[in-house]
């Protein structure tokens, strides 16, 4: 607890030791997120190592695992982002896109383009389609939850409503794939099973701009989320524009939800886990926790696409699949010893 | 003192479908130090939220040092006006100094850095309130007592000039709340900073605080220095219970003790009163009065009414008769010999019609056998017999000698003053 003579903490965010340790930790995190980037690209189901370079086939490989590793950074950085503002907005660790129903009506969005739409209008309207279907789907969560409070709904009544809104949809979603065609049933399957196969450039390049923008958006939201950390009222006190917040966060974190579900399909787990670990770790301030949580989703979809590629080659494993069964235990080992960082035990 | 740091012109506000503040007018100046009183629910959060623009009023005007509270951006807003919550809640694990930083939230940049004046409020207030040495802890971690001194803190890195506190300090034990108010009264003193403080511990409120306002129903029931306020009857009336306020001889503060000793000190009463009741009329009634350690028999009541429920639960002594029938002769002999055992009868605000008229008719027999009776005050509103025979009998009662009543508490007053009359 040293105290610097040009005042008593001049940087006010941490204090001697804990502060080095804390930079410490963040020189870390970027060291293993570069290494396990770098690795990634040395799986696939041609085999382990980097593919010769010299042959057509070689660069050809090399540059579709790179484009696979972009779809996993914008898909992994957009769900965990998207979790960590939902956790924020409600207070709540079960938050996320898909308790609350948005990522059940991007989904259905989604299937509903696929099956209906073609050409251009299904790579270009995905993204599009998916963000109105997931925001309408979030005014029909609030709105029911609204029902019967006084102007606010409680975070209960929210998630309980997103719950509910969110399997009907994917009822929904089974009925239309039930009574589609062969080729519109395969589309839509393989697409709900969530892969980070590359789609269009045209896509990959609306999707990374929607992606960024909603990740700006919320970056400059964070210090306002930390206010909304104590609440509605707190925030109002303090000054800010509680709902007006509240409603920015919300859309934001349901663009990025609703762009990750239009690219690569329904991929659990990354939007509820990987922000409680990456809080665990670095601790719920968010103007650090976003951008943290942004890179740490995006290099576990991309490590975890990696290896559902290469265990079972050729066979490709869906990647949802992985990111539960391999990343469950281990995050669980994480969050059991250090879950007194994040939320309250 | 010579600007109105906050005012209400005639406020009603409230919920959806609740106005809980009805037409509410008062100033607190610049520099004093005002405690809101009144029981639950009487709208004293209400206000506060009303004060601080969480509400919009359904009609008057909140002015916060002249302004429309409306018309202030929230940011500004922030700088005048500071609300400590009855608790803060923090779900997730930020340290104290993560949460007192929160206090300049509306004056920091677009990436939250802070200035360094941020820098210095966000000290000095963690300085003042003595957490500056937590600043590394988390704030959940932290004993109820440390939590409020964070939550002051964090409010007072807001550098506002009036502090209003929700009934912050009523759950903190005794010492952090001296602690607590120490802190606010130096504010007060050193730095002119106005509060309002809500506030259950009357007699610690009337040590340190320059006027209150006292609240009932939504309404404010009277403003004034704490000796103007701090009357027995008006506080009884509002609290609905008996209290007392003593001057400590020492310190001359003004000490109000509750109902609870007073409780105790009536427990051995020997003396037996008998209720006419129905509807529901009694239910209160026998709740004090079992309270107030009297003896307590009533009738004749109708089975299934839910006072004759309410007194079987009691385990009162009642005279019943069957459901919606008049009340037999049998029934009235076991009354009377009720009545007869008893110190005095009383009548409660039951309404009268043709089915119970006797009950009335007890009370004028029991009033010609000597005893004290009490009548509740508002027979006309309640008389539902053809020719307005009740309210013929209560009148003619009351010239007899019977006394009526208005509320609970005053009959509770007139029961002990005429605990010898009626023997």
């Amino acid at each position: 607890m040293g105290m610097n003579d040009s005042g008593i903490c001049r940087d006010n965010s941490f204090t001697g030791r804990s502060r080095i340790r804390a930079g410490l930790r963040i020189v870390l995190f970027f060291a293993a997120v570069l290494l396990l980037l770098a690795l990634s690209m040395l799986l696939g189901p041609s085999g382990i190592g980097i593919p010769d370079l010299q042959s057509p086939s070689g660069s050809a490989i090399l540059s579709l695992r790179f484009s696979r590793l972009l779809m996993g950074m914008m898909t992994g950085a957009a769900l965990s982002a998207s979790g960590v503002v939902f956790q924020a907005l409600l207070r709540n660790p079960l938050a996320e896109p898909y308790v609350l129903g948005v990522s059940g009506g991007a989904g259905l969005g989604a299937t509903l383009s696929i099956l209906g739409g073609s050409g251009l209008f299904v790579t270009l309207g995905l993204p599009v389609v998916a963000f109105i279907a997931a925001v309408l789907t979030l005014m029909l969560v609030y709105g029911i939850a609204s029902q019967g409070s006084s102007g606010h709904p409680s975070v209960y009544s929210l998630i309980l409503s997103g719950v509910i809104v969110s399997s009907i949809c994917s009822s929904v979603i089974m009925f239309l794939v039930s009574t589609a065609s062969v080729e519109g049933m395969h589309n839509v399957i393989w697409w709900m099973l969530g892969s980070l196969q590359p789609v269009s450039s045209g896509q990959q390049l609306l999707s990374a701009a929607l992606i960024l923008g909603g990740l700006g958006g919320i970056w400059l939201l964070s210090p306002r989320l930390n206010a909304l950390a104590l609440g509605r009222e707190m925030a109002h006190y303090q000054g800010l524009h509680a709902d007006r917040v509240l409603v920015a966060g919300l859309l934001f974190a349901t663009l990025l939800a609703a762009t990750a579900v239009s690219l690569s399909g329904m991929i659990g787990f990354v939007g509820l886990i990987v922000p409680h670990v990456m809080r665990a770790f670095f601790g719920p301030d968010n103007r650090k926790l976003v951008p943290l949580a942004a890179l740490g989703g995006g290099t576990f979809l991309v490590v975890c696409d990696a290896l559902a590629r290469t265990i079972l080659a050729p066979i490709e494993i869906p990647v949802g699949v992985v990111t539960a069964l391999a990343g469950g235990p281990f995050f669980l080992i994480i969050l059991q010893r250090r879950m007194k960082q994040a939320w309250i035990a | 003192m010579e600007q109105a740091a906050l005012t209400f012109r005639e406020v009603s506000a409230g919920y959806k479908h609740r106005k809980v503040l009805d037409n509410v007018s008062f100033s607190v100046m610049e520099g004093e130090f005002v405690s809101l009183i009144g029981p639950n629910g009487c709208g004293k959060s209400t206000l506060l939220k009303t004060a601080a623009a969480l509400l919009k009023p359904l009609s008057g005007v909140v002015e916060l040092f002249g302004q429309d509270v409306h018309r202030i951006k929230p940011a500004v807003r922030a700088s005048l006006l500071g609300v400590v919550p009855q608790k803060i809640e923090s779900p997730m694990a930020f340290t104290v100094l993560q949460i007192v930083m929160n206090g300049r939230i509306s004056s920091m940049g677009r990436w939250g850095a802070l200035s360094s004046r941020d820098n210095d409020l966000v000290e000095r207030s963690m300085i003042y309130t003595d957490v500056f040495g937590l600043r590394d802890r988390y704030f959940t971690e932290l004993s109820g007592g440390e939590q409020q001194r964070v939550a002051l803190a964090m409010v007072l890195a807001q550098d506002p000039k009036i502090i209003m506190l929700d009934e912050s300090i009523s759950h903190l034990d005794i010492n952090h709340r001296q602690e607590v108010l120490q802190i606010l009264m130096n504010l007060n003193r050193e730095k002119q900073m106005t509060i309002l403080l809500v506030s259950h511990d009357l007699s610690l409120s009337a040590s340190i605080s320059d006027r209150f306002l006292l609240m009932d129903s939504g309404r404010l029931i009277k403003a004034g220095i704490p000796a103007a306020v701090l009357m027995p009857d008006l506080l009884s009336s509002v609290y609905n219970c008996d209290l007392r306020v003593q001057q400590d001889p020492y310190t001359g503060n003004l000490q109000v003790s509750g109902a609870v000793d007073s409780l105790n000190r009536r427990k051995k009463l020997n003396r037996s009163v008998h209720v006419i009741a129905g509807g529901g009329s009694g239910i209160e009634l026998y709740r004090r009065l079992l309270i107030e350690g009297y003896e307590v028999t009533t009738g004749v009541l109708n089975r299934l009414d839910s006072d004759a429920e309410a007194a079987r639960a009691l385990n009162i002594e009642v005279v019943l008769e069957q459901p919606f029938s008049p009340v037999g002769n049998e029934a009235i002999a076991e009354a009377l010999k009720m009545i007869d055992k008893a110190d005095n009868v009383i009548l409660s605000q039951v309404p009268i019609g043709s089915g119970n008229l006797v009950n009335l008719q007890l009370a004028s027999e029991a009033l010609k056998r000597g005893k004290t009776v009490l009548l509740a005050k508002g027979i006309a509103d309640r008389d539902y017999t053809e020719g307005k025979a009740a309210l013929q009998l209560v009148n003619g009662l009351l010239t007899d000698g019977a006394i009526g009543w208005q509320s609970i508490q005053e009959l509770m007053l007139q029961l002990q003053q005429h605990s010898h009359s009626g023997q």
